[in-house]
């Protein structure tokens, strides 16, 4: 008895050790991994990206238009063209890119781990994540909004017609939030129905389960334009006016490291700014004319022969790189989301502020 | 001549006609059950058929076939496949083949016949996976997938022949040659400025996160079962405290650790990709299952067998390894796999963390532009599943195979 008593002594103290041992294990590594961050950050996350050759960049796999996998197992989209364009200025090539397709609830964790350098995911930009998810957001390159959608013959024309319906939406998201509160302080009875994606949402609408469809308008316009002659093409289906959320989708980086959120910040300003002077991937590299200012933006001598140098840590012509490989912000918009592809979206806000968008560069000088 | 045939047909029916008067139309109602049946089976089997073969649009499996087999792995890199594949035949059929003839010899030694399996056998064996192969080069758009398989074959064949008359010398280090071969097919995808896990993709990669976690988690698991049953009490503490844990948690929660929080532990230096911190999550989950498996087998050896080894002088290892382990394993061996299919089956939960696995594809499919909002999981999703079926079902009949085998149930 007593020897069995002594054993049990013996074995818990053992496990106490041993836990022990592992919690001073687990503060020594947690140390070190705060070490290994600060040192990151005073190398910086730009040095690092120069040195290792690549851009990991955070991206979805799954939303037609922003980032999805062809099925030559190439990404494509509007997200993974600024991976392309932050490669290009950075490294000087737009294919030195290692995508890393993330879920969204992956995506600020990898961020914060330091397993991407950047998060271009279609992210929505809100006080909360840039507070709290230890994340900074840069410029804004899509301002989205929830939507609408409807049935043609319905005869809805606004959101206030919509008394007494049901409404299909995605579960858990934002979308279903915005669209309690904008049918309660408009006083309108409804009643949602929640899906996990639009994937499974779509059947229920074409089988009248619903009689709205509420989601981000890029989406429900690429759910219209995509709907089947069998199910009536997509003049059955109208996506109402009003936009009741504001979605601005952009780049994210780390918090504490100025210089990276800097660079990322100018390459898309760059291709606005492209656009604004009307450079595009087809005359980048041959303009010739004398604008002083378009020359300050390729990085081309002044008549005194200096070549400007802003100091972000950029090559001086990291423009023309930018758009030599992926085009300026017009052709990035119009190859993935434009009226041409099957999202088919017009510009609208997402127009050069000269014609009445939201997309304003700050002077390169 | 014709007309006495006929009489006589009439006379006797066939054994056949006679077993379906017999048993399903020996009273009404049971003729009447049989008629609706047989109408309901004959409209859902025609449905189905109607479905597959005219309704279906298949057009997103043989776009995206490539995408669904291998994932993102680089196009112009495909060869490394082919050829990792090819060695993993090659082993195959090498440890086929001196199998066989290591059987062979030992029932000529011992004066017992010998029956060599037939082709029939195989393809009896593996019918269902024969028949997926087919339907995937069908799929295909291009004949290179098909020369390769048959390259395949040739290649199994040949390493089979060889390893059937391998010298007996040679033949006791064949299981050398099939690892070598087996570290080359990996070799084949990694060296060379090869690929890591986080490339890889598609039915490939299930097949590989399977055949990992099952490889290592098999000895884990022993280890935790032999450790349950030691007489050392901390050592039987730590099994138990493991095992009882990783049971109590869902596979879910390991993987999503394996995915978010394994990544703050690790030192800054050590850097797991993904795939792999999520094979770490799988082996632990299956091999707390192994071990409570194998500790079932253990306890269903009778003590005297270990009794007798003492008594023989054996050593405790000895006794465990020659005497209790061989009892143990074989009795156990419809759990395991019932444990292993599982594991086959649950690698398909990775596709919520955002690994690019088979059923991550359907989904990746359905978002292409020409698919986009078309419905079209109705196709991708019974196709994925389809497969996962055929790996299930073939698993499961191997196991079987190997029961009759082994005489499990019958001593």
């Amino acid at each position: 008895m007593i020897k069995r008593l002594l054993l049990l002594v013996v074995v818990l103290a053992m496990v106490a050790t041993a836990c022990g041992g592992d919690g001073a294990e687990e503060e020594s590594t947690t140390t070190t991994a705060a070490d290994g961050g600060s040192q990151v950050a005073a190398e910086g996350i730009l040095k690092t990206v120069q040195d290792r050759g690549v851009l990991n960049c955070g991206v979805n796999q799954e939303v037609f238009g922003f980032g999805f996998v062809d099925a030559d197992g190439n990404f494509v989209g509007f997200d993974i063209d600024y991976c392309k364009a932050v490669a290009a200025a950075v490294l000087g090539d737009a294919d030195a890119v290692e995508y890393k397709a993330l879920t969204a609830q992956q995506r600020f964790t990898a961020l914060q781990s330091g397993e991407i350098d950047v998060l271009i995911r279609n992210t929505t930009w809100t006080a909360t994540r840039d507070g709290g998810e230890g994340a900074t957001f840069l410029t804004t390159t899509f301002y989205d909004g929830q939507g609408m959608m409807v049935n043609s013959d319905s005869g809805y024309t606004t959101l206030e017609d919509m008394a007494n319906t049901t409404v299909c939406v995605q579960s858990g998201t934002t979308t279903e939030l915005n669209l309690a509160a904008r049918f309660e302080s408009g006083g309108i009875p409804f009643t949602a129905l929640t899906f996990d994606s639009n994937d499974e949402l779509r059947p229920a609408f074409v089988a009248g389960q619903c009689d709205g469809w509420t989601s981000d308008k890029s989406q429900l316009a690429a759910f219209r334009s995509q709907n089947p002659p069998a199910d009536g093409g997509p003049e059955a289906w109208t996506i109402l006016d009003e936009t009741f959320s504001k979605e601005p989708l952009g780049p994210l980086v780390r918090d504490g490291d100025s210089q990276w959120a800097q660079v990322v910040d100018w390459v898309v300003y760059a291709t606005i700014q492209a656009e604004e002077f009307g450079l595009d991937s087809g005359n980048i590299n041959s303009y010739s004319g004398d604008n002083a200012e378009i020359k300050r933006f390729l990085g081309q001598p002044n008549e005194e022969g200096t070549i400007f140098d802003p100091g972000l840590g950029l090559p001086t012509d990291f423009a023309v790189m930018v758009i030599d490989a992926v085009g300026n912000y017009e052709e990035i918009y119009n190859r993935n989301v434009g009226p041409d592809t099957a999202l088919g979206l017009a510009r609208g806000v997402n127009d050069l502020w000269t014609r009445g968008g939201l997309l304003y560069a700050p002077p390169y000088r | 001549m014709a007309v006495r045939t006929e009489t006589a047909s009439l006379r006797r029916p066939s054994p056949a006609l006679r077993w379906v008067r017999e048993n399903l139309f020996n009273n009404w109602y049971n003729s009447v059950l049989t008629v609706i049946f047989g109408a309901l089976f004959i409209w859902v089997g025609f449905s189905l058929l109607r479905w597959v073969f005219f309704r279906a649009e298949w057009e997103i499996v043989r776009v995206n076939l490539t995408l669904f087999m291998v994932g993102r792995f680089p196009r112009d890199e495909l060869a490394r496949i082919w050829v990792s594949n090819y060695m993993i035949v090659g082993a195959i059929g090498l440890m086929a083949g001196a199998a066989t003839a290591s059987a062979a010899a030992a029932a000529k030694e011992a004066g017992l016949p010998f029956v060599q399996s037939k082709l029939q056998d195989l393809i009896q064996r593996f019918w269902p996976v024969l028949l997926l192969v087919a339907a995937l080069l069908q799929f295909s758009r291009t004949w290179t997938p098909t020369i390769m398989t048959v390259g395949m074959v040739v290649i199994g064949v040949a390493a089979r022949f060889a390893g059937l008359h391998l010298p007996r010398v040679i033949r006791r280090y064949a299981w050398v040659l099939v690892a070598l071969l087996l570290i080359g097919a990996y070799g084949a995808l990694v060296w060379f400025g090869g690929f890591g896990w986080d490339d890889w993709g598609g039915l490939h990669l299930t097949l590989f996160v399977t055949v990992a976690g099952i490889i290592l988690a098999f000895p884990l698991g022993l280890l935790f079962a032999l450790g349950r049953r030691s007489t050392l009490p901390l050592v039987r503490l730590l099994s138990v405290t493991y095992i009882e844990f990783i049971r109590g948690v869902p596979l879910i929660t390991l993987l999503l650790m394996g995915a978010f929080a394994l990544k703050f532990l690790l030192p800054p230096g050590m850097d797991l990709s993904l795939v792999s911190r999520l094979v770490v999550a799988i082996m632990l989950f299956t091999a707390a299952y192994v071990a409570e498996n194998v500790r079932g087998g253990l306890q269903a050896v009778p003590k005297g067998q270990t009794e007798a080894g003492q008594a023989l002088g054996l050593p405790a290892w000895k006794v465990m390894r020659l005497i209790v382990l061989p009892q143990a394993l074989r009795a156990v061996i419809p759990a395991m796999v019932g444990q292993f299919i599982s594991l086959f089956k649950d690698t398909s939960l990775l596709v919520v963390v955002g690994v690019f696995e088979l059923l991550a594809v359907s989904s990746i499919a359905n978002n292409q532009p020409e698919f986009l909002g078309k419905g079209l999981a109705e196709v991708t999703l019974p196709f994925v599943a389809v497969i996962y079926w055929v790996g299930a079902y073939t698993m499961s009949r191997e196991s079987r195979r190997l029961e009759k085998k082994l005489g499990v149930g019958e001593r």
